[in-house]
This record gives C-alpha cells, sequence and structure tokens, in this order.
C-alpha cells in the first residue's frame, strides 16, 4: 500500500511538468526559506504616535508607531512584540473595545502628527482575537490617516471614526464616520470639505450619545506647510452624531489651527481644549467646566502652544480632572486644573501621547519621537523602553570592512554606526553615534578611518576622525558671486568610486572636494527649477509660524557618480530635474523632458548610477507629497536620452516609492524599496515580488548591497536596520534553475573564521537584540516543490564518501539555507552519575574539499563546498594539524573510555544477575562487581549532582576537559596541555591494565561459575554499534 | 520541547482527495482527518510510542522516547550519558520533570498542570472530535508559507492560565492546499523570555506506519529568527505495551550515598 500511495504521489506531482509551462518569475515563493533579519538598533528607538492600554488589565498595554506599526506588551510595557507586520506601519491609532478588550483592537492607519517625513496610512483595522489576525474594513482605503477612535461602552458595534484625511491633497474621505453594525457599513455623520479633517473624537461614556470633534483645516506641500483656516472648529453632537454644532463660546472670532479636545474621565463635564490661534491670549490651553456650553482661557506657555501640528493631545489622570498633561517638546504637566504646568522629567523630546496607569496615577507612559518611556513617581523621571526597535532611518550605507558596518542617519535620533552582526546579536551598546539633531546621510570613508553625517539642512557637516577622536565641520559655505545655498532637510552627499577623498554635496548648485571636504568647488549652475514661489520658508506653519528648514525645497536630493566613469556624475532635484554630466560638470544636460510616465516636478527621490554600463542608471521619483502616491521608477541606458518604465502592476497600490539598488551581477535583479516594504524582481522589472519572509510592510528609504557578503541592508522608516543575508541566490534563479527538482548554487569557498570571546550575556532580557549573521558554510539550494512526504536527509561527507555532519535540511520551495559550522559532532562520554559538558564540545574538521549530500527517497544530490583556514589564525598551519591530530587522539581516548565503562557496567549486570539468581555461588561474582566497581568509581562520577553538590572530577573529567580545551581552541597545542595529555593518557592505561588483570583474575573466576550454573557472558555490543558508528 | 505536542500529527495521503478544492475549515479538517486513516482508526489508537533525535545544534543529538496515552498520559525521556532526563511525564494528576542541576524528579506547578490536563484529550490529534471538545476553528484564508500555496486554519482551543490570568488557547495550522497535510504550526508564546513571539514548528517526512501517517521530521523556531531545534523521528509504534508506573512522578528517597 505504502509503494501505491508513494507512485500515486510521484504520477501527480509530475503532471504539470508534463506541460511544460514557463515557471512565473515572481510569487514570494521565489523566496524560500531566505528571511530578513532585523537588527534595530532600538537604543534610540522610534516615534510613537498612540499608546492605548487596556481597561482592565494593568498588564496589557499597546503603542502605534508612527512608521513601525501596532506593538503590544503583556507584561505591563516592561517589554513590547510586533502585532501588525503585515500590515502598512504607520499607525494613527489604536482602540480596544470596551467591553472584550482582550479580542476586539481596531487600528487606524496613517500617523497623525503631520510633520514633513510622515508616512502614509491605508485604512482602518480590526482584530476580534487579541491582534493575531486582521481584517481590513472597507471604506477607507484612501483615508491615509486616521486620528481617533471612539466606541459606544454599551453597544460595541456603535463606533465612530474620526479621519483626519489627506494631508498634500484635497479628499472627500474625511470627518467623521459611524458603524452601528461593527463596521461593516458606515456614515459619514461630520463633513466639512476636502480641506478639513477630524482629529480628536471624544464620547462621554456615560451617555454616549454625547460627541465631541475637533476639526482641522491643514495642508502640507513639499515646501510649506499650512495649519488653520475658517472651517476649524469644536463640534458637539448630543444625538449619536445625526447633528452637530459649533461649542466655541468664548473662542476668538477668526481662523483657527489644530485643537485638541479631553474629557475628564472622572468628571464629564470637565473639558479641556487646547486651541491654536496664532495669538497669545488666546492661544494655547481652555477649559469648560459645563460640558463646552462656555470656554475659559487658562494657560499660552511655551509647552501648550508650541507646534501645533506635531503636538495637540492632552492627557488626564483618570482619578483626578485637575492633573493633566500637554503632548509637547518636553511634555507639560499640571497639577492645579492647567492653570501653571512644569515639565516632564528627561526624556527624548517631542511627546505626542501620554497614557496613565489604569489604577496608579504614579504609573504614566510618555511616546515620545524616540520611544516609549515610563514613569514610577508621576512624571517626574522616565525610563526608556529598550526594546522598540521602531527606529526611522533616512538613509543607509555600509563600509567594505569585514565583517561590515551601518552607517545611517535617523529621525530626530542623530547619526550612527554599528556592526552588521556581533557576538550575542547586535544590541544596542554595540551602536556608535556620530551625530546629532536629525541624522541623514552617512558614509564611511572608502579607505580611512573616517565617517561624513550630517545634520538637517547641513547645518553641519562632520567629518569625524574614528581613530583620533577629532571632529571638523565640513559643510559647503557660500561663496562671492554665488546665490544663497538652498540645502534639503536631508541634503545629498555621495562618495566617488574613482577617488576615494572626493566627497560631493549638493545645495542647488553641485558641491565637489577632492580633499575630504575642506577645499569646495561649485561644478554646476543652478540645477533646480529654482521656482522662487517655493523658497518662502519663513511664512511656512500657517497660524503657528514653523520654519524648521524642513520645507527648505528646490534643492538637489540625490547625486550619484558613475562607478565606470568619475566624470559622469547624475543630480536629482527635490523638483523634478534629471541633470547629468559626462564632463565632470563642465557641462551639464537636463534630460528631465526625456522622462515617461512622470509628472512635471515630480520628487527625484534616487538615482542609482549602474554598474552595468555608463549611460545606464535608475530613476526613483516620489510624488507622495503632492498626494501622487504611484511608483515611479525609470531606467536609461543612454545617459538620460531614452528612458524606460520598470514598474508593473504587481506593486500594490499606494506603494510609492523611494530608493532602488541594482545587483552589482546580474542587471535584472534589482530591490525597490517602497513605502509599504520591499519589492524585487529578477527580470529587470517585468515581475516584482513582494518581500516578506520576516520583513514587514515597512517603509524602506534607503537600500545599500554589501559587495563582500552580498547582503542587501535596508534603512526602514520605523522598523530600523532590517538585512537579508546573502541574495546571491537570486543571481541565479532563472528558466533553467527553476525548472530542476534540486538545484544547489555554487558558493564562494568558505573561510572557517577563527573568533572566540566573550559575548556580553549580561544584556537584560527586557533590551532588544538584533541576531547575529549565521556562522558557517552556508549552502544554499532550490527546491521545486516543498518536501513533505518520505525522508530527506542533508549529510556532509569527505570525498570519500564517509560521513562527517549530518545537518536539518530546509523543505521549503523555493531558496532553502542551511548552515554548518564547520563541525562533526561531539565524542560519547562515559556514563556516569552526573554530566560531562565536554560532551557537548564538537570536533572542528580540516580545512578542505567536502560533499554535500541531499537525499529525497531514493533521489540523492550532490554538491561540493570548500573549506579554507582562517589566514587571521594564531596558529600555522603545523601547528593546526598538529590540533587536529591531537583532538582526534583525545576524542578517540575519551570514546575508549566510554566503552570502557560500558563493558564494565554489562559485567557488573552479569555478575548482579548472578548473585540473584545463585545465591550460593555469590562469591565470585561478588568480587568481580567490587573489582570492577572501585576501577569504575575511578573513572567516572558516581555520586553528586550537576550544580554544587558535584563530586571531584574522575578520569571522565579529566580526560573531557583536555579534549575540550585541544578541541576548541584556535591556537596549536600547547607544552601544559600536552604534560597533562601524558598525564591522563598514563592514567588511562593503568586503567586498562586493571581492567584486563581484573578480567583474568576476577573474571575469569566468575566466568567458571557463570558456565557452572549455565549462565552466558554478557553479549556486549560491538564498540562501533555502541558508539553509534555503524 | 514544545515541539513534542506537534508529535501526534498524522495524515495519511489519498489521491482523490486532490481534485476535491475544499472550501471551509471544515471540509478542510474533515478531508485531513478522514484521509488520514478515517476517524475510526485514528480513535482507535490507545498509545504511541516515538524513539527519535534531538538536534541540539554542532552535529550533536540526544535520544528522545515520547510515549503517550489515549487517557492523556504522556512522558518524554531524553538520555544522555548514561542519565535519563524527564520532561513533561504526567499521570492524568501530576505534571512532572527532572531538574537538571539535581537529577531529580519535581513538580511542574498547579498552573502548568492545569493547563496540561487540558491538552489530555487531544490524543492523537486535536482536531479530532474538535467540536465536541468545545474547539472552535476558522479558515482564515490562503497564505503562502514554505513557499506553499495552504490553508491557514485557526484552531481555538480551552483556555489557558498564564500567570494566574486566563487567555485564549490559539494557534494557526498551514494545510497544504494540494494534500491537507499540515506543515507549519503557529502558537503565541504567552509566558517568558520569548513572550509574544510566535512559535513556529515546520513538519515534514510524512510516513506511514501501519496505516497511518505522521511528521518524521519537526523543526521548532520562533517565526522570523533565524536557528529552531529540529526532532527526527526514528521509529513509531502503534499502540505498544505501556508500563503505567513510568507516568508516576517518583518520591524523593534517601540515595544513600555517602560523602567521600
Amino acid at each position: 500500500m505504502k509503494r501505491f500511495l508513494y507512485l500515486a504521489i510521484i504520477t501527480f506531482f509530475a503532471l504539470p511538468s508534463a506541460i511544460a509551462q514557463e515557471i512565473s518569475l515572481k510569487g514570494q515563493e521565489l523566496f524560500g526559506d531566505i528571511k530578513a533579519r532585523q537588527i534595530g538598533p532600538a537604543l534610540m528607538s522610534g516615534r510613537i504616535n498612540d499608546i492605548e492600554m487596556h481597561p482592565t488589565d494593568p498588564r496589557v498595554m499597546y503603542v502605534g508607531a508612527a512608521g513601525g506599526g501596532v506593538w503590544k506588551s503583556i507584561d505591563g510595557g516592561a517589554t513590547f512584540a510586533p502585532i501588525f507586520d503585515e500590515y502598512v506601519q504607520s499607525i494613527g491609532v489604536v482602540k480596544l473595545d470596551p467591553k472584550r478588550p482582550d479580542e476586539v483592537i481596531w487600528v487606524g492607519t496613517g500617523e497623525i502628527w503631520t510633520r514633513n517625513s510622515v508616512s502614509i496610512g491605508n485604512g482602518l483595522y480590526k482584530s476580534t482575537d487579541g491582534g493575531k489576525t486582521w481584517k481590513e474594513i472597507p471604506g477607507f482605503e484612501n483615508s491615509e490617516r486616521i486620528a481617533s477612535i471612539a466606541i459606544n461602552p454599551n453597544n460595541t458595534d456603535e463606533v465612530y471614526v474620526g479621519v483626519l484625511g489627506a494631508l498634500w491633497s484635497d479628499s472627500t474621505v474625511r470627518g467623521v464616520y459611524k458603524t452601528t453594525d461593527g463596521g461593516q457599513t458606515w456614515i459619514q455623520v461630520l463633513y466639512l470639505n476636502p480641506s478639513t479633517g477630524a482629529g480628536d473624537v471624544v464620547m462621554d461614556p456615560e451617555d454616549p450619545r454625547i460627541l465631541y470633534a475637533s476639526m482641522w483645516q491643514f495642508r502640507r506641500t513639499a515646501w510649506s506647510f499650512n495649519s488653520g483656516g475658517i472651517s476649524s472648529g469644536l463640534y458637539k453632537s448630543m444625538d449619536a452624531g445625526a447633528t452637530w454644532k459649533k461649542i466655541q463660546e468664548g473662542f476668538p472670532s477668526g481662523p483657527l489651527g489644530r485643537i485638541a479636545i479631553a474629557m475628564a474621565p472622572s468628571d464629564h463635564n470637565r473639558l479641556y481644549a487646547v486651541l491654536e490661534t496664532g495669538e497669545k491670549t488666546t492661544n494655547g490651553l481652555w477649559t469648560s467646566p459645563d460640558a463646552g456650553a462656555s470656554w475659559q482661557h487658562l494657560n499660552s506657555d511655551f509647552g501648550l502652544t508650541v507646534r501645533p501640528f506635531y503636538f495637540s493631545r492632552i492627557t488626564i489622570d483618570p482619578r483626578d480632572p485637575n492633573t493633566i498633561i500637554k503632548a509637547g517638546l518636553t511634555g507639560s504637566i499640571s497639577r492645579d486644573g492647567g492653570k501653571t504646568f512644569k515639565d516632564l522629567g528627561n526624556m527624548h523630546g517631542d511627546i505626542h501621547d501620554i497614557a496613565f496607569h489604569i489604577h496608579e496615577s504614579d504609573i504614566l507612559f510618555c511616546g515620545t519621537d524616540g520611544g516609549l518611556y515610563r514613569s514610577w513617581n508621576g512624571g517626574g523621571t522616565l525610563e526608556i523602553v529598550e526594546n522598540l526597535p521602531i527606529s526611522q532611518f533616512y538613509q543607509i550605507s555600509v563600509d567594505n570592512a569585514s565583517p561590515y558596518h551601518i552607517y545611517g542617519g535617523l529621525q530626530d535620533n542623530g547619526s550612527w554606526w554599528g556592526p552588521n552582526s556581533s557576538p550575542a546579536g547586535v544590541n544596542g551598546r554595540d551602536w556608535n553615534s556620530v551625530g546629532a539633531g536629525d541624522g541623514f546621510r552617512v558614509l564611511k570613508h572608502p579607505t580611512k578611518n573616517i565617517i561624513y553625517s550630517e545634520m538637517q539642512g547641513a547645518e553641519n557637516v562632520w567629518r569625524y576622525d574614528i581613530d583620533r577622536k577629532k571632529t571638523k565641520n565640513i559643510q559647503p559655505l557660500e561663496e562671492k558671486g554665488k546665490s544663497k545655498l538652498r540645502f534639503n532637510w536631508n541634503a545629498p552627499m555621495a562618495l566617488s568610486a574613482h577617488n576615494p577623498d572626493r566627497f560631493y554635496m549638493g545645495s542647488q548648485y553641485l558641491h565637489k572636494s577632492d580633499d575630504m571636504g575642506d577645499t569646495w568647488t561649485i561644478i554646476s549652475p543652478d540645477l533646480t527649477t529654482n521656482d522662487a514661489s517655493k523658497q518662502n520658508q519663513e511664512s511656512s506653519g500657517g497660524l503657528s509660524m514653523d520654519n524648521s528648514g524642513a520645507e527648505n525645497h528646490t534643492t538637489l536630493f540625490t547625486i550619484a557618480e558613475s562607478p565606470l566613469d568619475e566624470n559622469t556624475i547624475w543630480v536629482g532635484t527635490d523638483d523634478g530635474n534629471v541633470q547629468v554630466t559626462t564632463d565632470g560638470g563642465k557641462t551639464w544636460n537636463n534630460v528631465t523632458p526625456n522622462l515617461i510616465g512622470v509628472p512635471a516636478n515630480t520628487w527625484v527621490y534616487h538615482i542609482e548610477a549602474s554598474v552595468h554600463g555608463k549611460g545606464t542608471a535608475y530613476a526613483v521619483f516620489d510624488g507622495h507629497t503632492r498626494g501622487d502616491f504611484n511608483t515611479y521608477v525609470l531606467k536609461t541606458t543612454d545617459f538620460g536620452k531614452t528612458w524606460t518604465n520598470i514598474v508593473s502592476d504587481a506593486i500594490e497600490k499606494n506603494a510609492f516609492a523611494r530608493n532602488i539598488q541594482e545587483d552589482y551581477e546580474n542587471e535584472n535583479l534589482l530591490f525597490l524599496g517602497t513605502e509599504f516594504g520591499l519589492y524585487i524582481t529578477i527580470d529587470g522589472g517585468q515581475n516584482w515580488s513582494k518581500f516578506t519572509n520576516n520583513m514587514p510592510s515597512v517603509a524602506v528609504h534607503f537600500i545599500d548591497l554589501q559587495k563582500e557578503a552580498n547582503d542587501l541592508v535596508m534603512g526602514t522608516h520605523g522598523r530600523g536596520v532590517i538585512i537579508i543575508d546573502d541574495i546571491s541566490p537570486l543571481r541565479f534563479l532563472n528558466q533553467e534553475v527553476l525548472s530542476k527538482d534540486v538545484h544547489f548554487f555554487g558558493t564562494k569557498p568558505f573561510t572557517m573564521t577563527e573568533q572566540s570571546g566573550f559575548a556580553g550575556s549580561e544584556v537584560s532580557e527586557t533590551e532588544f537584540v538584533g541576531p547575529s549573521k549565521a556562522s558557517g558554510a552556508r549552502i544554499v539550494y532550490y527546491l521545486k516543490k516543498r518536501h513533505t512526504f518520505g525522508k530527506m536527509e542533508l549529510e556532509i561527507q569527505d570525498m570519500e564518501g564517509n560521513k562527517v555532519a549530518t545537518l536539518s535540511p530546509g523543505k521549503s520551495k523555493g531558496i532553502n539555507v542551511v548552515n554548518w559550522e564547520y563541525t562533526s559532532g561531539a565524542p560519547k562520554m562515559a556514563d556516569a552519575k552526573t554530566l560531562s559538558f565536554s560532551g557537548f564540545t564538537p570536533k572542528r574538521v580540516p580545512a578542505g574539499m567536502y560533499k554535500v549530500v541531499l537525499t529525497k527517497g531514493k533521489d540523492r544530490y550532490e554538491h561540493t563546498i570548500e573549506l579554507k583556514y582562517d589566514e587571521t589564525s594564531l596558529a600555522t598551519l603545523e601547528e593546526r594539524k598538529e590540533q587536529e591530530r591531537m583532538t582526534q587522539v583525545m576524542f578517540d581516548m575519551v570514546e575508549d573510555l566510554a566503552y570502557m565503562v560500558y563493558q564494565i557496567t554489562e559485567y557488573q549486570k552479569a555478575a548482579q544477575a548472578l548473585i540473584l539468581n545463585h545465591p550460593k555461588d555469590k562469591k565470585p561474582a561478588e568480587k568481580l562487581y567490587d573489582a570492577l566497581e572501585r576501577l569504575r568509581k575511578d573513572l567516572v562520577i558516581t555520586t553528586g549532582d550537576n550544580y554544587v553538590g558535584t563530586a571531584e572530577p574522575r578520569l571522565r573529567e579529566k580526560m573531557g576537559t583536555l579534549y575540550s580545551n585541544i578541541a576548541s581552541s584556535y591556537d596549536g597545542v600547547s607544552a601544559s596541555q600536552m604534560q597533562n595529555f601524558r598525564l591522563i593518557s598514563g592514567e588511562f592505561e593503568l586503567a586498562q591494565k586493571r581492567f584486563e588483570d581484573i578480567l583474568k583474575k576476577e573474571g575469569s573466576k566468575f566466568e567458571s561459575v557463570l558456565k557452572k550454573n549455565a549462565m552466558e557472558l554478557p553479549g556486549l555490543l560491538q564498540k562501533n554499534t555502541y558508539l553509534g558508528k555503524d | 520541547m514544545k515541539t513534542l505536542k506537534f508529535i501526534s500529527m498524522g495524515v495519511l495521503f489519498l489521491l482523490g482527495t486532490l481534485v476535491i478544492k475544499a472550501q471551509t475549515a471544515d471540509e478542510i479538517i474533515s478531508n485531513f482527518i478522514e484521509n488520514t486513516g478515517g476517524l475510526d482508526a485514528w480513535k482507535s489508537l490507545k498509545a504511541l510510542k516515538f524513539e527519535g533525535n534531538v538536534d541540539i545544534g554542532q552535529g550533536i543529538t540526544i535520544p528522545i522516547e515520547v510515549i503517550s496515552t489515549n487517557d492523556g498520559k504522556t512522558m518524554i525521556k531524553a538520555n544522555f550519558q548514561g542519565q535519563n532526563f524527564y520532561q513533561t511525564v504526567y499521570d492524568g494528576e501530576t505534571l512532572w520533570g527532572t531538574n537538571q542541576m539535581t537529577m531529580q524528579a519535581e513538580k511542574s506547578d498547579a498552573e502548568a498542570t492545569a493547563n496540561y490536563k487540558n491538552e489530555a484529550n487531544d490524543f492523537p490529534d486535536p482536531f479530532i472530535d474538535y467540536k465536541e471538545k468545545g474547539y472552535t476553528v476558522e479558515l482564515i484564508g490562503n497564505e503562502t508559507i514554505e513557499g506553499t500555496d495552504t490553508y491557514k486554519i485557526k484552531l481555538v482551543k480551552e483556555p489557558v492560565m498564564v500567570d494566574g490570568k486566563e487567555e485564549q488557547d490559539i494557534s494557526f495550522y498551514y494545510f497544504d492546499t494540494e494534500n491537507f497535510v499540515p506543515i507549519v504550526v503557529e502558537t503565541e508564546i504567552n509566558s517568558g523570555p520569548a513572550a509574544g513571539m510566535v512559535s513556529q514548528t515546520k513538519l515534514s517526512d510524512y510516513q506511514e506506519v501501519d496505516g497511518l501517517y505522521f511528521a518524521f521530521s519537526i523543526v521548532d523556531g520562533i517565526k522570523g529568527q533565524p536557528g529552531g531545534q529540529g526532532v527526527t523521528i526514528t521509529s513509531i509504534s502503534l499502540n505498544p505495551e505501556v508500563d503505567e508506573s513510568i507516568f508516576a512522578f517518583p518520591e524523593p528517597v534517601s540515595t544513600g550515598e555517602t560523602k567521600e
């Protein structure tokens, strides 16, 4: 029957290939087992948009990150885990159902603190199982930003959603929406106009018909921001949203900006509102004692009025209507009903949300631009939550060290560099600061130990000498005869593949230095549109002036010198120009008119100058600051004269792109960073596939490909650095490979890195640690079909076919990756009362060629790999060989002892059996048993435990320790070890002699009584059988 | 050794099922169970014994033996250097295991024991009679996992207690759409250092044993994280003779040792 079944399986599986159709070069199945590695960091964390406390269980809380998804804590805020990775990572609000808070979670996507660099959302989601699975609620696909959710506590199918809506364009998907059937159908119950959205929606839980809603008229462009207008206002409904009226008795007339509204949980008539009026006497905090019928102005201190678009939240102590906290640059707390305020304790600046513990007002949480903070003393002292890796990188780069480092700048969190892998995982300590303010581009000098970094608007451009710890500010400065320099908030810098000291920066001009920034030459005219109407940043902000530099426009944004020709330089500007020079900047060619399908003035986010042709480049355009979320990627092979669109329909709606990375070997292999994650094509853009293996749908702002390791390193804007280790197998995916049942990908010889040290295990459980890169030989193969039925084994053999190691094979359809640590198992230790940990020390294999043998049922597939010794080894080749020889000697000795103890025990068992069954002949048996037991007690531990009850080491322990010392050493065998070896081997010889003697003396007497009683000697296993080698 | 609770997964592969396009969770599970030799065959099982090896990395494996019975008793035994380590041993009342420092048996805490008692009715597979057990299932949809199109089914069992608080016991099974075999099982880890993360168990190497199919390879890891621990089953016996005394908690006895 079994045979029939397998035949049936084979027959069935053979059918599709008989049709011989072309295999699609897309789909998740291409990637199989290749997984991304999220390494954080979490030490600077990232922007939090919203905090939600469970209403009855203080262990449970949620945070919605601005760009890093939804995180849940089940330990009272000590640690968090992500629960929303498959969906858009920009979060506006998280809300729990008051009746079923363990099950029902609502998530409104799209962050609502509308700075220049915000991500977008794509709707409303609901989970009914505590966040394990999610369903998208139809109707909000174009909501872009959802600010608030209010749920009727008596009937939780009645839900109100406040949609702030589009930031960069008009939209009718705004205002307050209501469902009475748990989200199946919705009515827009409050809508004003296409430029005004809903901020806070607050419900009176005692009378759920009473609702408050703050409406905000706002608009951002790439070069300006406007908060406020006559449509902004504060509204109240007394009839469950059917009708609304303004409640602004006492407010100034005229335009208003962003408004925050909150109700005291302990006094539902007491309201607080923060108004943006632009006028000192009316700006800031107001209160109403009568549910909004009248209002009094309370406070217009800095903390209450700072940047209303960024800070518009009031949190009131659930137990005290006079204790209120206002979000802000530092966060402000009042304990006198809002008359006076003081700053919250030290933490990262820019506090967006605050939440009190449900039972204890001394405990509170603050969500900031730099992560989540906890306070145990009412906001006086704050400690950071250390395991939220939601850092927001703008840019990323790698160096050419081995192992390589990663460099990048973050939103409001400076610039950093750190290792891609670390012995105990990549933790906070591994990262080094290399900048202040907002961080953007960070580049390592190609040959010197120097890092370039910058802060916003190139206010500082640092050249940091790592070894000498010296910093020099090298930003290009205004020159006589040239216009005032305009630098982007995220100002471009670039290095050269041809001259290591060369360094480029872009204002509206291209600046070039051949001495690491000491001397600058402008090598271009103004390459932008120089549109004066987009240069009036002083008037940006609307009712509250907001000239942070974030809106600087008509600037260069991307610079790329061709890796094949130093005179070919590409430049892209934020106002839509693509310019190229082929003579090192003497003349410039504006190739913008040659672009196809890209609306004029669309931000040129990235140009990638190709290694595959001097005239080849990719350009990525981002129109999102004009409300255009299309994906634009063009390729040219003729210096920009003609362009091809390389985007396919497989890229999801609204996934606008910011970055592309080409492969250095296969021109058709490309990686695209979009607002909703990473896409990969293996056929030059005809088919794109989203990469989702441990890769959230996070905005990928920048991608680099490390040339030596072939690691794809992504700077994400919300989930830190994410790496896909060694993408080289993707280079070889083609019809031929995909049609094979099994295909091994070729690999370069593996160097058996000799490194040991201390992993620093004191990193606490509450700190995020990014996984290390897998070590060992990386065996990569493609399976046409997932292996599910029958045996599949993966073995390493020497070239003669002897088994060296057994590995656990990956069985995914697609690419599988298996790591072999260059070991071939540990020796079998003698049985004893306690454990010898030497039994966990594996033997390392010598350098050379090895066979990788994969068997699937009757089919066998082979591949050869080569291992090399580490050139940095402490040992000479001769010493290494001696170490290997001695390792084997000790390995065998340990197993010889194990076999001897086994024999002893078997004889003892036989003796016991005789004693039991033939007591009158027991004397010879007892003598044998006792003699063996005396010997056994010298050989192995027979008492005590594995901890402090441990007995003195016996021969097994001493032998094991020496084996382990030699086997695990990267040095030669020391004189001391050899001396110890002579001692131990001497002892072992004596023990062997004792065993022989016992068998001769007590053993032969025992044998005769055995015979007399018609009993037999124990049937001993052959040594190889005992050792499991047969 | 959480892995081992998935060991009892088994499937009988029948060609006929391949043409049926399953639509509902019920149908998928029904295919899974009926085609595994049928409900009757599974339900007539009285006990199972698995022998195999746990791969602890670096090419080192530890032999293990697992016995489970239809009245909910279990025993997992690992042997290393002549010592037996017991884990998840349950006699219907007491859950116990070996303390690795003292090598003595110790009882698990009351909560773990109570939670384990709920698993007693999951022999030989949680999906058997799931409705009668009060479990609920839901087809979440199709998902590509292990490069393979699967049906993702959510299984909710009896609630469990986690550090004093009642929680839902939810796991997700991914059934290969071609043959209805579960190839991956995911469960959220609800306590300990990995709390909040998702454990992921990959099942493969299904082979037939006396008419029933079992996964002979079980790899347990954390979703998204590198590594994982593999168990390779070398033999399975159906309805072995079971010495009931192996499940009983060994009360401490004097070792009679004298200090040397």
